[in-house]
Parts: structure tokens; C-alpha cells; sequence
């Protein structure tokens, strides 16, 4: 037989352009920001660079990372674009913990540790029911966001109501954490959260074929041979791991999650093999550049990232969205 | 024999209700059956059993011989794939990623599996499409490209679940003659659909008498014909409640409803 053979063109030459172009402006933010700020000169410049900007470069870049690709596999397992690590009550959780630390043991002298422990206890307690839920039977998967979004007010009414037993002190406290700050002195965050984030970004990333073959929905990647509730367990844990630990060091982070994807997705695509992969390294650098945006329009004041991050992102989300075109 | 796909005496219940039941069938390799019916007969819910999606009440599905809600996905992707009858996808995703997709059950890198879904996109006439956004494609060119993430998976059995509904009458004949090569490159067909003038076209004329007729109502099965049976007429009508007249066409045959209308 001499039939002429077509080749399958290689599609999107102009998108791999793209992806190149965005990963290479995200190196240099996450380059860029620890000099972004008050002059680096004098005495202890050293020590604000070496102890102070890098590690917090790091753990911003760390935190966006996981909330930025969580928030995309999500997007992706629930087919929802509004699904985020907050809609199945890991942030919810990760403050119920938090704030019981805060609040019910006021005054004493812990480290920072316990409250981290605790609120990372909360998010996989609540997430993990929410596991359960998942890949118990017959549960539908707008079922399981449904039982997230409920479990996420009962836990926020909780947390609210301690809230309110709690003195000034402790409540200014608590507000303070579920802000979301990155300030860090030293390496301590890093070596906390690298490795756990690492490990659940590989994870996340190898559920990528599961996750494409669900475009068409659940019972379509069932015939296809995905192993759905699998898919489900695997990626609200490793999510929650990740993000847990996150939120747990660093207070809640807002729209990260949510806004990440959306950014990418309107950029980049919707195939999930771009869209894991860059909605993790542009929540990194995304999460860098709202800190050093910070650092540098309101020097020494040490906004929370969290405030930046939802005064940034959410303008930007709607100027991103309206601005797409509709098929 | 438990060749191919195996239904023994299934039935399935939703809330009390049965909805279908004791059912037996079986879909040896390079069969080709049509299981007519009207609305609401089961038709869906016997694919659904089928994959393992449903637990039965009573009775199972076997695919040579194995229980299918046992077998590990990727070899039940190999015995069988599916055209649901809608598909909704929201997310803006190219042609040529929907149906590699469906590659899952293939370890193989990202070249192989791309070649692979273009040749799938080329066997159902839609390679044109491939960098197309799949929410911008017309339903008959969606169907199309449904079709090819079947191909492209690449099952012994496929189970299409009312193909041509929603296409124009000359969508829906190519839509069949599709079907149809597919049947004839020795792949078994099972074919759901009420629609009974276009079972004609799932085969050549002179191989009607190899393609199975199957009647499904209430759950039940009422009757299983060759397509080339001279009873067929009178088991559709009893199936439907409704007179029809045979009228042949070029070696084909129709049913219409009969011109005293509806009995």
C-alpha cells in the first residue's frame, strides 16, 4: 500500500509559544520580588535579603503553588468552575482549628507550631468527612460539593461563635491569622511545607489523564476506564494535605484558588495537562507578585497578602471574564 | 458460552421500582444487535448495567465471563466503550485533547496517543476539526467527534445509546453508514434507539439477516428477529401499538405509520 500518509499536525505551535512566554515572566517575578521593597543598602541588608525576602519569596511561592493547582484540579473533578480548596471546607476547618487554639488557650505562650498543628488537624478533619462522602457509593459529585459547601457554613458558624467568647486580645489575633500573612523570619516555613507540598503536587499532577477523560463527565471516564472514585479520593486528599498545611502556616489566602485557574484557563486552555501544571507555577508567582506589590507600594506596613491578593484578583477576574469570548 | 458480552437475567431497580427486568442477552464478538423500544423502556439504563455503572437487583453482566463491575477499568475499556445519548462539555478544550482523552486505558506517551486520535478523527471524517474548540462544533460534527473518542479508544464492543437523535435525516444516514464500517471492521455493535427506519442502515442489504432486532418495553424484552425477518413488522407494531406499513425502498426497508393512523 502506498497511501499518503497525513500526519497529525502538531497543534497549537502559536500556544506552546504562550506557555513558554507566561512560565518565563513567572520566573522573573518569583526572581524579581525579594528585591522589591525599601532599598536593599546598609548594615542589615544582608540579614533582610538572606533571613527575611528569600525565605518569604519561598513560602509565597510554595503556598501559591498548592492553592493555585489545587484549586485547578478541583475546577477539574467537580467540572465546577467555581469549586475551590475553600468549597470543600478545608479552609473552613484549617480556621476552626486555628481559632480554638487561639481563643480557647488564650494568654499562654505557645509557638506558632501548635496553632499550625491544630489547623491542619481542622482541614484534614473536615475535608477528609468530605472524602468519605466522595468515594462512598452513590453519591453524585454536585452532591459531595453540595456537602462542602454545608459543612463549610456549620464550621465558619462555629468558628464565629468562638470568636465571640473570646476576649480582645484573642480575637484580634484571630483576625490577624485569617488575613493570611507570609511574614517569615527564617526557614522554618519552608522546611515545613516544601516537602508536603511536593510530594501532593506530583500526586495532583499524575491524576492529569483521569482528570482530561472527565471533560465529559463521570459516567463518560467510568467507560473510558478511569476509576472515578479513585480520582475523586485521591485529589480531595492530596488537595487537602497540601492546602491544609498551607492554609495552617499562613492564615487563609483568598481567591488564589479560585482566580489562578480561571486566569490560566482564558489564557492558556482548559486541557487539563496545561492547565494543572501552569495554574501551579502562575499561583506561585502570583502570590509572590501580590506580596512585593505590597511591600513596595506601602512600605513598612506589612499588609496582609491575603487583602492584596482579593483586592487584585477579583477586579482582574471580572475584566477576564467578561472580556472572553463566547463560542 | 460466555464470548463476549453476557446480560443474565439482570435486573435493575431505582427506588423500589423495577426498571428493568430479567433480562438476558448476549452480544458475541462481531455481532450486531438493535434494541428498539419506545420512550422510557429501559433502553439507557440496560448501557448503564452494561458498564457496571449500576448495581442489579438480581442477576449480572459478564464480559467473557467476568463479572464486569469486578474487572479493573482499563481492560473494561477494552471490551467495551460508549456513545451516551447527551454529552455536555463546558470547558473550552481542542478537538484533537477531547479525543485523546479517551486514549486512558493506552500506556503510551503523548506522540503515540496523538497519532492515534487522528487517525480516529480521519476514520469518522472529522480530522478538519481537530484544533477546533469542542463548544463551537455544530451537534452533527459533535457527534462525529463523539464517535471518533470511541474509536479512538479502541473496544471490542461499542454501545451507542440513540446515535442519530438529534442530527438532520442526512446526518443520521451517514451517521449509520458510519456505524455500520465500523460493524463491518469486525467490531460488535449494540445499537439503542427508537427510531426503527434507521436500523436499515446499520447494515449492507444482502447482510440484514445478521443483524439482530431485540424489542425492549416495560423493562422486559419482548422479542428478538433478524432485521430481514418477515415477522418483524408485526412484532414492531405490537412493541409501539401502533399499525405500520412495510415499504421498501432500493432493497431497504421502512416502517410508516399506517394510513389509518394510530390504532
Amino acid at each position: 500500500m502506498n497511501a499518503v500518509r497525513i500526519v497529525a499536525p502538531q497543534p497549537g505551535a502559536a500556544m506552546s509559544k504562550r506557555i513558554v512566554a507566561v512560565t518565563i515572566v513567572c520566573l522573573l517575578v518569583l526572581v524579581a520580588a525579594p528585591f522589591a521593597g525599601t532599598a536593599l543598602e546598609g548594615e542589615g541588608s544582608r540579614f533582610i535579603l538572606v533571613q527575611l525576602r528569600l525565605p518569604r519569596m519561598l513560602v509565597g511561592a510554595i503556598v501559591g503553588l498548592s492553592l493555585g493547582l489545587t484549586g485547578a484540579a478541583y475546577q477539574a473533578l467537580f467540572d465546577n468552575p467555581l469549586a475551590t480548596p475553600s468549597t470543600v471546607g478545608t479552609t473552613a476547618g484549617a480556621a476552626l482549628g486555628a481559632l480554638a487554639v487561639l481563643v480557647l488557650l488564650p494568654g499562654e505562650q505557645m509557638g506558632l507550631p501548635v496553632v499550625f498543628v491544630a489547623a491542619f488537624a481542622g482541614a484534614l478533619a473536615v475535608t477528609f468527612a468530605i472524602a468519605a462522602i466522595a468515594s462512598s457509593g452513590r453519591a453524585s459529585i454536585n452532591d459531595v460539593l453540595l456537602a462542602g459547601i454545608a459543612i463549610t457554613l456549620a464550621t465558619g458558624a462555629i468558628t464565629t461563635g468562638l470568636q465571640f467568647q473570646a476576649d480582645m486580645a484573642a480575637t484580634f489575633e484571630a483576625v490577624r491569622w485569617s488575613l493570611g500573612h507570609l511574614t517569615q523570619v527564617g526557614y522554618r516555613g519552608v522546611i515545613m511545607l516544601g516537602p508536603v507540598v511536593a510530594v501532593c503536587t506530583v500526586v495532583l499532577l499524575f491524576q492529569v489523564r483521569a482528570l482530561e477523560s472527565m471533560l465529559g463527565g463521570e459516567d463518560r471516564a467510568h467507560a473510558q476506564g478511569v476509576d472515578v472514585r479513585r480520582t475523586r479520593t485521591i485529589c480531595l486528599a492530596f488537595g487537602a494535605i497540601g492546602v491544609g498545611a498551607c492554609v495552617a502556616w499562613c492564615g487563609p489566602i483568598a481567591f488564589v484558588g479560585l482566580i489562578v485557574p480561571h486566569m490560566v484557563r482564558l489564557g492558556l486552555g482548559a486541557t487539563r495537562r496545561v492547565l494543572l501544571p501552569m495554574s501551579a507555577l502562575v499561583g506561585a508567582s502570583f502570590l509572590v507578585f501580590c506580596d512585593a506589590l505590597a511591600r513596595w507600594v506601602l512600605p513598612g506596613q506589612d499588609l496582609p497578602v491575603g487583602v492584596v491578593t482579593a483586592t487584585l484578583g477579583a477586579p482582574l477576574l471580572v475584566f477576564l471574564v467578561t472580556r472572553r469570548p463566547r463560542a | 458460552m460466555s464470548d463476549g458480552l453476557q446480560l443474565h437475567g439482570l435486573g435493575i431497580s431505582a427506588s423500589g421500582r423495577a426498571i428493568l427486568e430479567d433480562i438476558s442477552l448476549s452480544i458475541a464478538p462481531g455481532d450486531c444487535v438493535a434494541v428498539v423500544g419506545p420512550n422510557g423502556a429501559g433502553k439507557t439504563t440496560l448501557f448503564k448495567a452494561a458498564l457496571g455503572l449500576l448495581r442489579p437487583s438480581s442477576g449480572r453482566v459478564t464480559w467473557h465471563g467476568e463479572d464486569v463491575r469486578s474487572m479493573p477499568g482499563r481492560e473494561r475499556a477494552a471490551a467495551m466503550a460508549w456513545l451516551p445519548q447527551r454529552t455536555g462539555v463546558q470547558e473550552v478544550v481542542p478537538v484533537l485533547d477531547f479525543v485523546r482523552a479517551a486514549r486512558f486505558r493506552f500506556s503510551e506517551g503523548r506522540r503515540a496517543a496523538t497519532e492515534a486520535s487522528f487517525e480516529a478523527l480521519r476514520a469518522v471524517g472529522a480530522e478538519s476539526l481537530s484544533s477546533q474548540p469542542v463548544t463551537t462544533l455544530s451537534g452533527g460534527e459533535f457527534q462525529r467527534v463523539l464517535m471518533a473518542t470511541l474509536v479512538a479508544q479502541d473496544p471490542q464492543t461499542f454501545l451507542l445509546d440513540e446515535p442519530a437523535n438529534h442530527l438532520d435525516p442526512a446526518h443520521q444516514a451517514s451517521f449509520y453508514r458510519l456505524i455500520s464500517r465500523q460493524w463491518q471492521a469486525g467490531r460488535s455493535v449494540v445499537c439503542v434507539t427508537h427510531d426503527i427506519n434507521l436500523l436499515t442502515h446499520l447494515s449492507p442489504p444482502e447482510r440484514a439477516g445478521d443483524v439482530r432486532v431485540v424489542g425492549l418495553r416495560d423493562g422486559r424484552l419482548c422479542f428478538s428477529l433478524c432485521l430481514s425477518d418477515g415477522q418483524l413488522k408485526s412484532a414492531l407494531e405490537g412493541l409501539f401499538e401502533m399499525s405500520l406499513q412495510e415499504v421498501e425502498v432500493s432493497g431497504r426497508s421502512y416502517f410508516l405509520p399506517h394510513s389509518e393512523g394510530l390504532r
